[in-house]
């Protein structure tokens, strides 16, 4: 492996999805080829349909490629099997979904706590205290997710997508499901604590605005990359 | 650190209610098997003992030759009780009357089981007690003292001895139902016997041996007597008797039986349904824990413990609620009956713990596969692992481990055969009749808007889902409907065998001058009577020439050899009659024809044994006179009909070749005891039975039983409801959705309701109808073939199942919807995101 690839959290080279289909196989994306970096924030944006989620779905090792390759960290991911995957996941990757994706059962220290937990570490509270205080949340430490609006449920989320200090952090619509207030201040918190914590941040959005605030924003369009653009805040970083 | 994970998701889902309905389905089946099958286990025990009063003992062996000392002093051996008897007729003399009696002499064991009823004088009041009479002294029947004249403390002769006549005898446990031996009854001490000398070489006599222990004791005491058993002894107990208690104690057994089983089979719906809904509902957080890195095994060893937990808790409550719901019953019956049930074994908790375990593994192993298989790349595409649901594996897996479980409760093939069949049959109906139902639906063009087509539309949209749905309901019904008949067509049979009016005195040894007399006696006093019947005694000699004894093949089944000997050894007691009695039905050939030639109709059990078959000659033996008679039919007899019954019996061209006596039965209340003493002193040659007595212990059974039955009957109704509750609960949390939208789009709260309402009374309907088809066929041929009852259809069922049907499935979910309605379409939203 090249010193410049060690350098490239994300890898990805020649990636093709293909899926059979009762009219045939589909191509969902073809030859997709980036690289991204320690620290740096992306965004993936496209319209509805073109592969955008898709493209997230192989980056996180949830789903696996029908051609190409994507390193993780290091780790080649089509060498990897489900288990294998899970565990990087485990080890160097957070998420935050659209529809929030908490356990309705936990309350919101427990959510945040489930990751580090399922990982084995021991100051799992510690670490969760600590996200949820960042996050404003404190004082709803014992509220189950039911309990809590919108906006809160991602706050939360967040919270749980920085435990055990993940290298690279997916973001698939983080502000879609919440009204312009509690949307612009979800986006804020991604960003501060990714700054923060120095995470890689890999973000699925359609919205413009959004996308302009990382590094850079790669366009897909109709399951292939058109362009890779910069962000707002390639000049700040 | 998975463990504490485990523990806490599985608290917090227990306390969400989220393994409410799991815990609550195992808990069902093990409260089901246990309560069913330790209480039927206490009746059976209790009845046996009560029924093991009818023979005085838990078996008897009986011969006309004397036994080898050995087999008495190796009962001992054995552990077992035992007690000897002695029966032979004997004359009687006192105050210059001469009477034949019938005397019955007991070690002091005697009676093994149940007691003997007696009086100090024939005015003082009657008691129970457990032994025979003194040596040197005799218990008569009230009878013998008005023939004879005599009373308590008087001397008797009898044969070559003179006893102390010390107590009147009332009734004894053993006491034949229609012996024909009178009601001159003599009880003496065995010992002693050689002072009457009444017992000599070739003199008539027939020995009993009664035994009682515990069914091992029993069990390996006749592994070593059965090699030794001669062609002329004859070993019984309770259930080889063709008593009405036999039949009955046996249809009971079975009734209970099948309540378990469909105590079980609701409870393993109650389980498949409920753990393929719980695993489903955990999709979403296991492909969660796989997204956030969570191993395989991690997730499978949290999920297997919380299946092991909720088995572990639902167990414990399900023996726990099932122990204090047999206690309660057992001490109302205990209440009821005035006696205490024997304590059950450890067979029900066994028993009811393995199939609470093996209900939570079989059931539940497939959807917990399919869980351990959602990708989590279901978090990102919301339905991925969906189609897992409904897998072929799962039905076939739940089917085939219901008919485990039904055959391992049961252990008999046929009975679970049967019920399992006719439960596959409504399946496939169901199926059917889903498909085609909600085809029609929609080309029924009705009105937009309105609540039935929306109601309609529903149906036809969640046709799988309804097509489960409709299963399960039906099954329920129909293992309802199955057990509510039966129990009334079971307890209507035995009431018409015990009617209230049923003879409670036979009388017999009448001659044949005395029959009229007797009749005016009986129509003067308004004594309601049964018809007269001529009865002598024959023994089969020979059959188509050949004689008998060379016919019993000793190389035959046990069962076979026995009734075999029973019968040549009974010298049954034999009639003419010109039609059919009530109670006989034809089984093969005709009745008689008006022939010269004389014709036997043979009961049909007897077949068989004797290798007999119709144009058959058989040589009978009556009072030294050979007689040929041709078998022109067979009889199936109902022995539990608490009549005369025969063996044979033949053509009335019979009537004037044989002495005979005539026999009938008479209802007696209290008030008639002096026209009898009456009747007595006019007739003193004429013998009373007493079989009040019998009678009122058969109906104190019956009642033990059908009150049993109905308690039976309680709980597998709760478990069907039950599982209707959870059914329609499941598929409201379903539809859920579809109701927040409507809500949402501005439906009214009106239109929602009166469409559910609507759409549960054509699934009950539905569900109730094929139930009640259905069920009325299976019992049908249950009753024919298990429980001996003439089997018919039952027009009422028909209208009872979709009613009851529609009725119940609608308000449960009419009162479910209108919960749901009450809360605000916002809060709805949020429950639903």
């Amino acid at each position: 492996m090249s010193v410049l690839s060690q350098l490239n959290v994300i890898q990805v080279s020649g990636l093709s999805k293909c899926v059979s289909t009762l009219e045939g196989s589909l191509t969902i994306l073809s030859d997709i080829n980036f690289s991204v970096k320690s620290g740096e924030s992306i965004a993936i944006v496209g319209a509805s349909g073109s592969g955008k989620s898709t493209l997230l779905s192989l980056l996180a090792g949830l789903d696996v490629a029908s051609q190409g390759e994507i390193h993780l960290d290091g780790d080649a991911l089509s060498t990897l099997d489900e288990e294998a995957r899970a565990r990087v996941r485990a080890e160097k990757v957070g998420f935050v979904f659209q529809s929030f994706m908490l356990v309705q059962s936990l309350t919101a220290l427990e959510n945040v706590m489930l990751p580090a937990e399922l990982a084995g570490e021991h100051d799992a509270k510690a670490q969760a205290l600590d996200l949820l205080d960042k996050v404003g949340l404190s004082h709803r430490l014992e509220h189950y997710p039911s309990q809590l609006s919108g906006g809160e449920q991602q706050r939360v989320a967040i919270a749980r997508a920085f435990i055990g200090s993940p290298k690279i952090l997916f973001a698939d619509e983080p502000s879609a499901n919440l009204d312009s207030k509690n949307g612009h201040l979800i986006e804020n918190l991604l960003f501060d604590l990714n700054k923060q914590n120095g995470t890689t941040l890999v973000l699925v959005t359609h919205d413009e605005q959004l996308a302009k605030q990382c590094q850079r924003i790669i366009h897909i369009e109709g399951g292939q990359l058109e362009k890779i653009s910069e962000g707002v805040a390639a000049n700040v970083g | 650190m998975w463990v504490k994970l485990a523990f806490k998701l599985f608290s917090r889902e227990f306390r969400r209610g989220e393994l409410t309905i799991i815990f609550a389905a195992i808990a069902l089946a093990v409260l089901t098997v246990f309560s069913l099958s330790s209480i039927t286990e206490r009746i059976s025990l209790n009845i046996e003992q009560k029924s093991s009063d009818f023979i005085a003992a838990d078996r008897r062996l009986s011969s006309n030759h004397a036994f080898e000392p050995e087999l008495l002093d190796n009962a001992k051996q054995y552990g077992l009780e035992a007690a000897q008897m002695l029966f032979f007729d004997s004359m009687l003399f006192a105050n210059d009357e001469l009477v034949l009696g019938s005397v019955k002499a007991t070690t002091k064991s005697y009676p093994l089981r149940g007691k003997v009823t007696i009086k100090d004088s024939l005015i003082s009041q009657a008691y129970e007690v457990e032994s025979g009479p003194d040596v040197g002294s005799v218990w008569l029947s009230e009878g013998l003292f008005y023939t004879l004249g005599v009373k308590v403390g008087d001397e008797v002769e009898l044969g070559a001895g003179i006893f102390s006549i010390s107590k009147v005898l009332v009734s004894e446990p053993d006491a034949p139902f229609f012996s024909l031996s009178g009601n001159k009854r003599v009880l003496l001490s065995y010992e002693d016997i050689p002072a009457t000398k009444a017992v000599q070489a070739g003199s008539r006599v027939f020995h009993r041996l009664l035994f009682a222990g515990t069914e091992q004791e029993i069990a390996n005491y006749y592994t070593w007597l059965k090699p030794q058993l001669k062609s002329n002894q004859n070993w019984e107990g309770i259930k080889d008797r063709q008593s009405p208690l036999g039949n009955n104690l046996d249809r009971a057994e079975r009734f209970l039986l099948l309540a378990g089983l469909f105590g079980i089979m609701l409870a393993a719906v109650a389980m498949a349904v409920s753990a393929k809904r719980y695993c489903e509902r955990q999709y979403d957080p296991v492909a969660m824990m796989k997204t956030l890195g969570g191993s395989r095994i991690t997730i499978r060893n949290i999920f297997l413990l919380h299946l092991s937990l909720v088995t572990i808790f639902s167990i414990i409550a399900g023996l726990a609620i099932g122990f204090l719901l047999q206690h309660i019953g057992a001490g109302y019956l205990a209440q009821f009956m005035g006696t205490e049930l024997p304590p059950s074994g450890f067979r029900p908790w066994l028993l009811s713990t393995f199939i609470g375990v093996v209900c939570a593994l079989m059931f539940s192993l497939k959807p917990l596969l399919d869980l351990f298989d959602i990708p989590p790349l279901r978090v990102l595409r919301r339905n991925l692992g969906d189609t897992l649901a409904l897998s072929r594996i799962h039905i076939a897996v739940s089917l085939m481990t219901i008919f485990v479980l039904m055959w391992l409760f049961s252990g008999e093939i046929v009975t679970t055969l049967i019920l399992f069949g006719s439960t596959l049959l409504v399946i496939a109906i169901l199926f059917g009749i889903s498909r085609l139902f909600f085809a029609a639906g929609r080309r029924l063009g009705l009105r937009p808007g309105s609540s039935w087509s929306l109601a309609i539309a529903t149906l036809q949209k969640r046709a799988n889902a309804n097509a489960i749905q409709l299963i399960s309901f039906a099954l329920a019904i129909k293992l309802m409907l199955f057990l509510v008949v039966l129990k009334n067509d079971m307890i209507s049979d035995w009431q018409m065998q015990v009617p209230e009016d049923a003879p409670n005195m036979f009388i017999i040894n009448i001659a044949e001058q005395e029959v009229a007399p007797i009749k005016l006696f009986f129509r003067e006093n308004d004594i309601p009577h049964e018809a007269f019947y001529p009865v002598f005694s024959g023994r089969v000699d020979a059959v188509n020439g050949e004689e008998f004894a060379r016919r019993i093949s000793k190389q035959e089944g046990e069962e076979k050899d026995k009734d075999a000997r029973k019968g040549v050894r009974r010298e049954p007691n034999l009639t003419w009659l010109d039609s059919l009695p009530g109670g006989n039905e034809i089984t093969e050939g005709q009745w008689f024809s008006d022939g010269d030639e004389l014709e036997v109709s043979v009961f049909d059990g007897w077949k068989d044994e004797l290798d007999l078959k119709l144009g058959d000659t058989l040589t009978i033996l009556v009072n030294e006179q050979n007689f040929d008679v041709k078998v022109t039919s067979f009889r199936s007899v109902d022995w539990g009909n608490l009549k005369p019954n025969f063996v044979m019996i033949l053509s009335p061209n019979m009537a004037g070749k044989v002495p005979v006596t005539y026999f009938s039965a008479a209802q007696l209340q209290d008030n008639h005891t002096k026209d009898i003493s009456l009747l007595l002193q006019r007739y003193p040659t004429i013998s009373m039975i007493d079989v009040k007595s019998q009678i009122e212990q058969a109906q104190s059974i019956i009642s033990q039983v059908t009150l049993a039955i109905g308690f039976v009957l309680t709980i597998v109704l709760v478990s069907g409801a039950l599982v209707l509750v959870s059914q329609v609960q499941a598929s409201l949390a379903e539809r859920m959705q579809e109701v927040v939208i409507l809500r949402t789009l501005g439906a009214r709260g009106r239109l929602i309701k009166l469409a559910t309402l609507y759409e549960f009374l054509l699934l009950g309907a539905i569900s109730g109808l094929v139930a009640a088809m259905v069920s009325d066929v299976a019992l049908l041929i249950i009753q024919q073939q298990l429980f001996n009852i003439d089997g018919r259809l039952h027009p009422y069922v028909w209208l009872l199942g979709p009613a009851s049907g529609a009725i119940f499935v609608a308000t449960i979910g009419y009162i479910m919807v209108a919960k749901t309605m009450r809360q605000n379409t916002q809060g709805l939203l949020r429950k639903l995101s």
